[in-house]
């Protein structure tokens, strides 16, 4: 990511780490962690429980301090001052309303703490403000639990937002919603974020959560990011198995490296069968000697009747159709090919190949080489 | 509407070992008192059949009594949640897992073993040879500590801190530990946090507390019988007199009910005025 | 000069020990329901039953605080195979509410003389069989002490012991050498303010309040009982306690002069010799406890075993040089030890005991008594 913003000012990042550690007894919660978050952006952390994320968004709230390094936030370093003094206000993961108030005294919370206290007219007016904008003016005088999930999630964004923080955080605001609502309300903040012009930071475990709604995504592991940027560049150009995995879905072909030079590298598998893949733009080398993947998407896999499979197929497997899992627009087909184990393939709805195959059917399947990368098996 | 009328045989099949135990355990004595509160006493004491309300006149022979225990009792109840108050919260916020069980122990510990003892020992702990000594060691001589209001209200504090305790423990336990970290991050200072949302999400618990320990004030008779040398008076020590000792069982009855129908109203009174007053601050809140 | 912190230790064994009796403190909370099995834990089991007839495995005493030997009890274990379940309280009234309100229990119980008739009238206690308390001589009893036990001619209390109403003088602290009631009053609103207990009890309490003016210790009369009341509401603000439970107070070095029964002078200057027993010049009371068997005991046979045993002038003995309270029985003075005999706490010179008055059923029963006491405790 350095390089991509290399060429900013340092004044343009709203939420930077330099070299942060943070320890929790003896595990090491963020390990070395550097960034910069431009102004305006929406970034979101992703990773499997335990890997940092939470702790990263802590340490910019304010609820945890770095043991080393640099926490700044709008260019002002933020170490040692406490959350009630930073600019920046979050979303918990489940929203944490104060249930003894009703949805105006929620939303209107950040603002009775300012000093000097606003009178209770600009209050109303601020209050009835973020309301309008997370479009639940009607609900005022409610009380916490007599609204639903997503009107919950929709008051605790008001209540965030009241005190025009430099820097929005967001816990797993997402987790508790259901999936149809969950994809409303992913649109909805990224059309907020775009209204209020505020840094966005986004913590999560659901990838396609990070990827529809980001700008820049942090993917990280026991304390360390491992890849920042782009969805784009973290879908198409993976630095590892590990972001591969974590970024959609793929098949992995792991074995030992035999070859490898930068047009791309030639894995031996267990079953000694030998694959082929061009690097991944951002990945690296792979050590001859070392343990290799070739990553392949299921969509980029075809599947083909014994009979009718094209010839000249850069990668050609004999194999069995397993299961089919019809989804509407597309079909999931789990084939067992040889020497490659069980296979993922997803095939577009009008698929002429995909139509006739049932489970048991003997197939082909095969892939394009260019289409596949070979990653490090880390 | 329609079905309201409808019994629940379950509920009442289920219901009625209490009920029959409520009736029998509470509601029959209270008729017993009140029915003996309007009679007379026999001439070697006891009880004579008789309708006079002349036992409910001589109520002013012990105003004192009253007068204790309404002061007394009440702000006993205070000194407890102060003590108890912070207490609590250290047990519920500040003490880490380990320690909070402890701690939790250490709480319930004195109560292993019998009140008395414990009282017992606060009479020799406040006694001439105990604080009073040690003070007059340091130069601060005749001091006075047992058989004084302030001995009683340390004995009530000692004795029902635990009652007072629990309930706010477990209303600040409960308390989800985000909301504080919700209200520091929208700006709130530590004390601020603790004034708008611990304070007001314990109430329930302060007010659980403070009913539980009054309650049990207003009928208490040993610690000012024990710490108070028989010269702090409380109602409950008139009741023991009258019961015990004159043999006046009407004068006792109609003491003992004018003592549960002063709880009954303030009790009434205090969740009126608790419940009133959360519900008032909630709206005044923005 | 006493070292204060080994003096102070010493007092908390005392406590440990428990010759500040555990017992008395749940006698001074007026539900002395603290029962106390006494004997082997298994009861019936291995003891050989020495005595005629089945007495059953329990036996109830409800008596005063500091009043048995416990020795005594697992004797009586031992040749009965009944426990003694032993019940403490203090004061009569509290005796005669229970056995009025029913349901006690008790198969034996330790009234004072002045409560025998109340009882004996109301149908509470029966009259006593004495075929089966053969170790009570009534011959070999002092005539003077043991009168109330017989209510119209029917004897219904077996005399236990006797003794007297004085005071409890602190001399280390008190140099006044009181003598007289009147001189306990006055130090009392004077010098010693804030060092005196007064008994919770109405008949000693009132009684010697009115001794005060000179007036009978069972006085009744409205005039009379007026002024005692005005002393001792005068005196309340001075008391350091008002308590039957007084020894801790002395013990501790709190309380320097009080109402005080023989046997707490008795065990007080035992343990302090500087706290002495003084009967006031102008009189007071002189006292016996009787052993009676209430109409409701379930175990009467059991309630004569025990007071049989305990009349016993061998058990009566060890009996009396535990409580300090003198006998009445000559057979048992013959065993006791010549100095206790010659001890003027319990065998005062004749001339103090001249003046003394018994306490009269009137004035136990007297409700306006009662009234001026709970007014006094009240105020």
């Amino acid at each position: 990511m350095s390089q991509n913003n290399s060429a900013t000012a340092e004044s343009a990042f709203d939420v930077e780490f330099r070299s942060v550690v943070k320890h929790f007894a003896d595990v090491k919660a963020v390990d070395d962690v550097s960034f910069g978050l431009r102004q305006g952006s929406f970034h979101s952390f992703l990773g499997p429980s335990g890997c940092g994320k939470t702790t990263s968004l802590r340490l910019i709230a304010g609820f945890e301090q770095p043991d080393s390094g640099a926490v700044e936030i709008a260019g002002q370093s933020v170490v040692g001052v406490p959350a009630h003094k930073r600019p920046v206000n979050m979303v918990f993961q489940h929203y944490a309303l104060f249930p003894h108030m009703d949805v105006a005294a929620n939303v209107g919370y950040g603002l009775r703490q300012r000093k000097p206290r606003p009178d209770d007219a600009e209050i109303g007016k601020r209050v009835a403000e973020a309301l309008e904008l997370v479009r639940l003016p009607q609900l005022a005088r409610r009380r916490i639990w007599e609204l639903s999930g997503g009107q919950q999630q929709r008051v605790a964004l008001a209540r965030a937002l009241i005190n025009r923080p430099t820097v929005l955080l967001l816990d797993e605001p997402l987790a508790a919603l259901d999936r149809k609502l969950r994809r409303e309300m992913q649109i909805e903040l990224q059309n907020l974020q775009r209204e209020v012009g505020i840094t966005f930071v986004l913590v999560t475990h659901d990838q396609e959560e990070a990827l529809s709604m980001s700008d820049t995504i942090g993917i990280m592991r026991d304390g360390k990011i491992v890849q920042f940027g782009t969805p784009e560049e973290l879908y198409d150009a993976p630095v590892n198995r590990y972001v591969a995995d974590f970024v959609g879905e793929s098949n992995f072909f792991s074995g030992a490296v035999a070859s490898c030079d930068e047009r791309g590298a030639v894995i031996t598998t267990a079953s000694g069968l030998t694959l082929a893949a061009p690097l991944s733009r951002l990945g690296g080398r792979l050590q001859p000697g070392s343990t290799g993947t070739i990553a392949v998407r299921p969509e980029v896999i075809g599947l083909w009747n014994k009979a009718a499979a094209p010839q000249g197929l850069d990668v050609a497997r004999p194999a069995r159709l397993l299961n089919r899992i019809y989804l509407g627009d597309h079909s999931e087909f789990q084939v067992e090919a040889e020497g490659l184990g069980s296979v993922l393939v997803r095939l577009p709805k009008h698929s002429t190949a995909g139509q006739a195959l049932e489970p048991g059917d003997e197939v082909v399947l095969g892939w394009e080489r260019s289409k596949a990368l070979a990653l490090a098996d880390i | 509407m329609a079905r309201a009328r409808k019994w629940d045989w379950t509920a009442i099949l289920l219901m009625s070992p209490s009920f029959a135990i409520f009736l029998a355990l509470l509601v029959l004595p209270i008729i017993v008192v009140l029915v003996l509160s309007f009679g007379e006493r026999a001439e070697a004491g006891g009880y004579e059949a008789a309708f006079t309300l002349a036992q409910y006149a001589n109520l002013p022979a012990r105003w004192a009594a009253f007068r204790n225990t309404l002061s007394l009792a009440p702000t006993g109840t205070i000194l407890c949640l102060l003590a108890a108050y912070p207490l609590a919260y250290f047990l519920a916020v500040k003490a880490s897992p380990r320690s909070k069980l402890l701690l939790l122990i250490l709480v319930i510990v004195p109560f292993w073993t019998s009140f008395l003892i414990r009282t017992y020992a606060w009479i020799f702990i406040l006694g001439g040879k105990g604080i009073p000594a040690l003070l007059d060691w340091v130069g601060i001589p005749d001091v006075r500590l047992i058989n004084t209001p302030f001995a009683v209200l340390l004995g009530i504090v000692y004795a029902y801190l635990p009652l007072m305790v629990f309930p706010i423990f477990v209303s600040l336990e409960k308390l989800d530990k985000r909301l504080l970290e919700a209200s520091e991050d929208l700006g709130a200072s530590p004390w601020a946090t603790f004034r708008q949302v611990t304070l007001p999400l314990s109430a329930p618990g302060v007010a659980t507390g403070c009913m539980l320990v009054f309650i049990l004030l207003m009928g208490e008779y040993l610690i000012p019988a024990l710490l108070g040398g028989g010269k702090v008076f409380f109602i409950g020590n008139a009741l023991v007199d009258l019961f015990l000792q004159s043999r006046n069982w009407p004068f006792g009855s109609a003491v003992a009910v004018s003592l549960v129908a002063i709880m009954l109203v303030t009790v009434t009174l205090y969740l009126r005025l608790t419940l009133n007053r959360r519900g008032f601050r909630d709206q005044s809140m923005v | 000069m006493i070292d204060p912190r080994k003096e102070f230790m010493a007092q908390l064994r005392r406590y440990q020990m428990g010759s500040v009796s555990r017992r008395h403190f749940l006698g001074v909370t007026g539900l002395g329901t603290a029962m106390a099995v006494m004997g082997a834990a298994m009861p019936g089991l291995l003891p050989r039953k020495a005595y005629a007839g089945n007495i059953g495995d329990k036996v109830s005493l409800a008596t005063w605080p500091n009043y048995h030997d416990p020795k005594d009890f697992e004797k009586f274990k031992e040749l009965t195979g009944a426990d003694v379940e032993v019940s403490v309280f203090g004061s009569n009234e509290e005796f005669l509410a229970k056995l009025q309100a029913g349901g006690t229990g008790w198969d034996v119980f330790v009234p004072t003389n002045y409560t025998v008739s109340t009882h004996a009238d109301l149908g509470l206690i029966e009259p006593l069989d004495l075929a089966k308390i053969p170790n009570y001589d009534i011959a070999a009893q002092d005539a003077k002490l043991i009168g109330e036990g017989t209510v119209k001619g029917t004897v219904y209390g077996a005399a236990k012991d006797w003794g007297t109403t004085g005071f409890a003088v602190n001399t280390a602290k008190v140099k006044e050498n009181p003598t007289t009631w009147k001189e306990f009053w006055d130090l009392t609103r004077g010098a010693y303010s804030g060092r005196v207990t007064v008994h919770d009890y109405q008949l000693t309490t009132i009684g010697n309040a009115l001794k005060y003016y000179g007036y009978s210790f069972n006085s009744n009369d409205e005039k009379e009982l007026a002024d005692a009341e005005k002393l001792l509401l005068e005196a309340k603000p001075h008391l350091f306690a008002i308590t039957s439970d007084y020894q801790p107070a002395f013990r501790n070095g709190d309380a320097w002069l009080g109402i005080c029964w023989t046997g707490d002078g008795k065990q007080l200057h035992r343990d302090i010799p500087e706290i002495i027993y003084v009967l006031g010049k102008e009189g007071g009371e002189v006292w016996t406890d009787f052993y009676a068997i209430p109409k409701s005991a379930p175990n009467r046979e059991g309630g004569y075993a025990l007071v049989n045993f305990l009349l016993d002038p061998a058990v009566n003995a060890t009996e009396v040089q535990f409580h300090g309270q003198p006998s009445t029985d000559s057979r048992t003075n013959k065993l006791l030890p010549p100095e206790m005999l010659n001890d003027p706490i319990m065998y005062p010179a004749a001339d103090l005991l001249s003046a003394l008055e018994f306490g009269s059923a009137a004035t136990f029963t007297n409700p306006a008594r009662a009234e001026i006491l709970a007014r006094f405790k009240a105020a």
